[in-house]
């Protein structure tokens, strides 16, 4: 018993460490390939790396009138990501599900995105405000969404612990694949581009004030404070293609302990995050930002998407 | 054979009348199709009276479709009769082309033709393609003139009767869906007859939801309120011969399909068709009342008073029992005749002073003589007045509402009469007497059609003060095939 | 192909069935609804199509080539045909905004879940789920009618609705009689036909497919 808490424990460091090493090279190559599209050369893969390091050498300047939440923030930031990195499955489904489960996951998410609009209003700036209002009313409809379509697989599987429900789908194969998965697949990949802000929700490459919400939030951070959020965020965005890739189409993931299929495990979730990186980076060529105001079209779509998926679990 | 003769009839009438390019031709063709349909469909009477039911192939004609069968093709002639001159006044007005005027033959032979497959066809899933075909062939009709209202009611005509009718098709597979479970049944039948023969092995469930379907659907063909919004429009801007079709005989049509379904229930769960009947006749009564009494448009008035005795029809079937089916049948008939007989006048009035407005039409009595004493009388007829046969009608109506102890309909059914009377009543004196209305020339409008309205007039006069045997005894045994309607 | 992965597949194509009619739900533009309309109808044709093969019932395949041929090819040819034809203006213009639409919709399809649930419990056959999902393509549709004012919107859900009674009928009966099923074909395609007519007429006449232009005759 202890040493299997033990062995969860250790597996969950070693991916949320994984995780947070890879994530800025997965937005770097989302950036490549979206270069690529444009005709243009584009920077290195490795450029989000540069950055980081280059921000955290820096200092930090703060408005006089922010509070102790601007300052607070980015440590809650990557302390919540940090924390459901060790709960989401990545190469294996050694992880600490049993500290909590998807709701956790949910919520913790969502304690990030509370200080970030917090912050976002602190220092007073008016494209702060604006940032953190739009990503109210964005969130407002997502977060439901996020959880019904997690919450549909967890009534496929009979369990709602992330690694748990990716560990028998990987066991029991495509007899578990029904009409609900897709629909909850559509609508958690189309959550995956709001909550990260992505094309066509957001446009993380603009500072334009008229359409940004994310980056409205970080106006105001500098230096080492706006590594950590910007780190924070990459962390996420791989947690969520994490989540879609273990959760949705777990197979290949490692369910024992053997070398073999631990190799297989993380040869098959770099290609599936890989691929998701592809498919984001490729709707973000083809498709231009959506007026704000038609948003709601779009993510009520995914909602209703999510309903369906559960709906469909009882009917068909 | 009798059947495929009379279903070949109007199409080669409708090919003729549209191909040769002859108004006389049309209009006689038309009128020789339309008289020999009737003869045929005597024949074919004679011959299920004598022989019971004829069933072959696709067809089926039992006492209920050739009691049907006559009234559709006696108005049928009727309404052709009539239309030599409406719509010879139309062509002469130059308000209509050549062409359309065949056209118009055309689609009144089609129309015809479809409302025959209904009542001739064994097979429901049939039946419900002729009812939708009836839509299809009239819609066009009934935007015949082509001007802005006139297309409105079709629109509307077409897009609230193919939703209501897909209702009905939902029915449809609800009832076949109710029949595959039945030992020993053909898999693949709908046909009527044999859907009547295992009727009590019928899944229930099945057939109580399709009755709702079947019920809404073809219900709003028979412009049952609320679904009725469709049939004032169309009734008010088609050509006043095709009004008097829609009336007197569509809204039967729709209304038979109900009853095949009808029966079939009431050997299955018996009552609960009558209950969903009582209803929806009941608000229709009610809500017919109330619309009367606003009316200012007259062909609209006619158009509301058919709601209102769609209303009384389904309260003679809700009722049951022997007395409330047969007074049901025999008012399905009354109503036909009278309301035709109403529509030629008010086509004739149309035409005359060139509105439909109520306000608009004073001093009918001086102007035209003898249409305002028809359609005097015809409106006395309608609203119930002795000794009209529908007041024979509905005073069995009201003996067997009264024989069942449903007291309460009854009350509401003699005060929506009472209401109706009044307010008909107020109208029409109004058309007809006062100062008569400024630039409008006395004299009939036509006098041939003056023709087919004294016929409808003493058909109805008959039946009033005779109710003539052999009438009767047709219609009681039409009634001895519902259940619980044999004497 | 085993029996579960050919229930697996019917019970797919039924879902995007009603997948799709969400999708019109929120589409803003004549093609895109036309399109979908062609999808959905493409989805309801593969559906016959193994529902024949399932059943071993031979006539359902030559619905479900009738169904591909006429639904998802001949009338949105047509439709399309007639909204270039007409230069209606392409947007679709619903009276209830999209969001609020879709979540009515949604309750629509746990209507239609209540609605067919005593037939499904009765039933004893492999697509009676299917039923839930047609009772739920056809409420969409009246939904589809009530909300929209184009005159070719109105068409696209009379389709709609028509495709949601073809799923019902094809799921709880295994199609209906063929006579009765070439019938109902024929009396769609002829349904489109005149209403297409009738949309050049009104668009002659009132210079709009609007129908709330259409407000005449009232009391």
């Amino acid at each position: 018993m202890v040493q299997d808490v033990l062995l969860n424990s250790l597996f969950a460091a070693l991916q949320a460490v994984t995780m947070f090493a890879l994530s800025p090279l997965i937005i770097g190559i989302i950036r490549k390939v979206k270069a690529w599209f444009q005709s243009r050369k584009g920077s290195s893969i490795w450029q989000p790396y540069y950055d980081l390091a280059k921000l955290l050498r820096k200092d930090s300047t703060m408005s006089k009138d922010a509070s102790w939440i601007s300052r607070a923030t980015p440590y809650i930031a990557i302390a919540s990501v940090g924390v459901v990195a060790l709960m989401v499955p990545f190469f294996t489904t050694y992880s600490l599900g049993f500290v909590g489960d998807l709701i956790v996951v949910v919520y913790l998410l969502a304690l990030f995105r509370f200080f970030m609009v917090l912050a976002g209003m602190d220092a007073g700036s008016t494209f702060g405000g604006m940032g953190s209002s739009r990503e109210m009313m964005v969130s407002s409809i997502v977060e439901p969404t996020m959880l019904l379509a997690i919450f549909t697989m967890a009534l496929i599987t009979g369990t709602t612990t992330l690694s748990s429900i990716s560990y028998s789908l990987a066991v029991t194969g495509p007899d578990l694949v029904r009409p609900a998965l897709f629909l909850a697949l559509a609508a958690f990949f189309i959550s995956l581009l709001a909550e990260n802000a992505r094309v066509p929700v957001d446009n993380p490459a603009t500072h334009l004030e008229l359409t940004m919400i994310h980056e409205g939030m970080l106006l105001e951070y500098s230096g080492k404070q706006l590594a950590l959020m910007e780190w924070a965020s990459w962390t996420k965005f791989l947690l969520f293609s994490a989540i879609l890739a273990n959760v949705f189409f777990p197979w290949g993931i490692a369910t024992d302990l053997s070398a073999l299929g631990m190799a297989v495990g993380v040869i098959a979730i770099i290609a599936k995050v890989l691929v998701i990186a592809l498919a984001v980076a490729l709707i973000e060529s083809g498709t231009s930002k959506m007026r704000l105001f038609r948003l709601p079209n779009l993510l009520t779509e995914s909602f209703t998407l999510a309903l369906l998926a559960v709906m469909s679990f009882y009917i068909l | 054979m009798m059947i495929e003769l009379i279903l070949l009839l109007p199409l080669i009438a409708a090919a003729i009348s549209y191909f040769v390019k002859q108004q006389h031709v049309a209009e006689a063709v038309s009128m020789l199709s339309g008289v020999l349909q009737f003869i045929l469909a005597l024949l074919i009477a004679v011959d299920v009276m004598q022989n019971g039911a004829i069933q072959y192939g696709l067809w089926y004609a039992d006492e209920l479709s050739v009691f049907m069968l006559v009234i559709i093709t006696f108005l049928g002639s009727m309404a052709v009769a009539y239309s030599f001159s409406y719509i010879g006044h139309d062509r002469e007005e130059h308000e209509i082309s050549g062409l359309q005027l065949r056209r118009y033959y055309l689609l009144l032979q089609l129309f015809l033709f479809t409302m025959l497959v209904v009542v001739l066809t064994n097979n429901l899933g049939i039946m419900w393609i002729a009812i939708e075909g009836t839509t299809l062939t009239s819609a066009f009709l009934v935007g015949f003139y082509e001007k802005d209202t006139s297309l409105e009611a079709a629109w509307k005509y077409l897009i609230i009767c193919s939703v209501g009718i897909s209702m009905a098709l939902f029915g449809v597979v609800l009832t076949y869906a109710s029949s595959v479970d039945v030992a020993g049944f053909p898999s693949d039948s709908l046909n009527w007859t044999d859907l009547r023969s295992v009727a009590a092995l019928l899944d229930p469930t099945f057939l109580r939801i399709a009755f709702i379907f079947i019920l809404i659907g073809y219900g709003t063909k028979v412009g049952f309120v609320p679904m009725h919004t469709w049939l004032p429009d169309a009734h008010s801007q088609a050509p006043s011969p095709i009004s008097a079709m829609l009336s007197g005989v569509l809204l039967n049509c729709a209304l038979y399909g109900i009853l095949r379904f009808y029966i079939i229930m009431q050997l299955s769960v018996p009552g609960f068709a009558p209950d969903l009947l009582l209803i929806f006749g009941v608000i229709s009564l009610v809500m017919a009342a109330a619309f009367i009494i606003l009316a200012k448009d007259f062909k609209r008035l006619l158009a509301y008073s058919s709601i209102e005795h769609m209303g009384i029809i389904a309260l003679g079937f809700g009722i049951g029992g022997f007395l409330g089916i047969f007074a049901g049948l025999l008012h399905m008939l009354n109503h036909a005749l009278t309301k035709c007989l109403m529509f030629f006048g008010a086509g004739n009035i149309l035409q005359k002073y060139n509105t439909r407005s109520i306000a608009e039409v004073r001093g009918l009595a001086y102007i035209m003589p003898i249409t305002a004493a028809l359609f005097l009388l015809g409106a006395l007829a309608i609203t119930g007045s002795p000794p009209f046969s529908i007041f024979l009608s509905e005073v069995m109506v009201l003996q067997a509402g009264l024989g069942a102890g449903s007291y309460l309909v009854v009350a509401i059914y003699l005060f929506a009469i009472l209401v109706i009377f009044a307010a008909f009543m107020y109208h029409v004196s109004k058309m007809l007497f006062g100062k008569p209305t400024e630039g409008v020339v006395r004299g009939e409008i036509h006098h041939v059609s003056l023709i087919p309205m004294a016929i409808l007039l003493v058909s109805i006069l008959v039946i009033g003060l005779f109710l003539p045997q052999q009438l009767m005894d047709f219609i009681t045994k039409v009634a001895a095939l519902f259940p619980g309607g044999s004497r | 192909m085993t029996q579960e992965l050919l229930t697996d597949t019917i019970n797919g194509l039924a879902a995007i069935v009603l997948l799709t009619s969400f999708f019109l739900v929120a589409n803003t533009r004549m093609h895109q609804l036309v399109r979908t309309f062609t999808l959905q109808s493409l989805a309801l044709g593969l559906f016959a199509f193994f529902v024949a093969y399932y059943t071993g019932a031979e006539h359902i395949y030559l619905v479900a080539v009738l169904t591909i041929i006429i639904k998802a090819i001949i009338i949105p040819r047509f439709l399309d045909y007639t909204i270039e034809k007409i230069q209606v203006k392409k947007e679709v213009e619903p009276l209830v905004g999209i969001p609020l639409s879709l979540l009515i919709c949604t309750g629509l399809a746990f209507i239609g879940y209540y609605i067919a649930e005593p037939v499904i419990a009765n039933g004893n056959i492999i697509t009676k789920n299917c039923l839930a999902i047609s009772v739920a393509v056809v409420l969409i549709g009246f939904y589809l009618m009530a909300s929209r004012r184009k005159a070719m919107s109105e068409v696209v859900a009379l389709l709609v609705i028509e495709n949601g009674l073809f799923l019902a009928a094809i799921s709880i009966t295994y199609g209906m009689p063929l006579i009765v099923e070439l019938g109902i074909f024929f009396d769609v395609f002829v349904t489109v036909l005149i209403m297409g007519v009738f949309v050049f007429k009104i668009n002659r006449t009132f210079e709009t497919l609007d129908t709330r232009f259409m407000r005449r005759l009232r009391d």
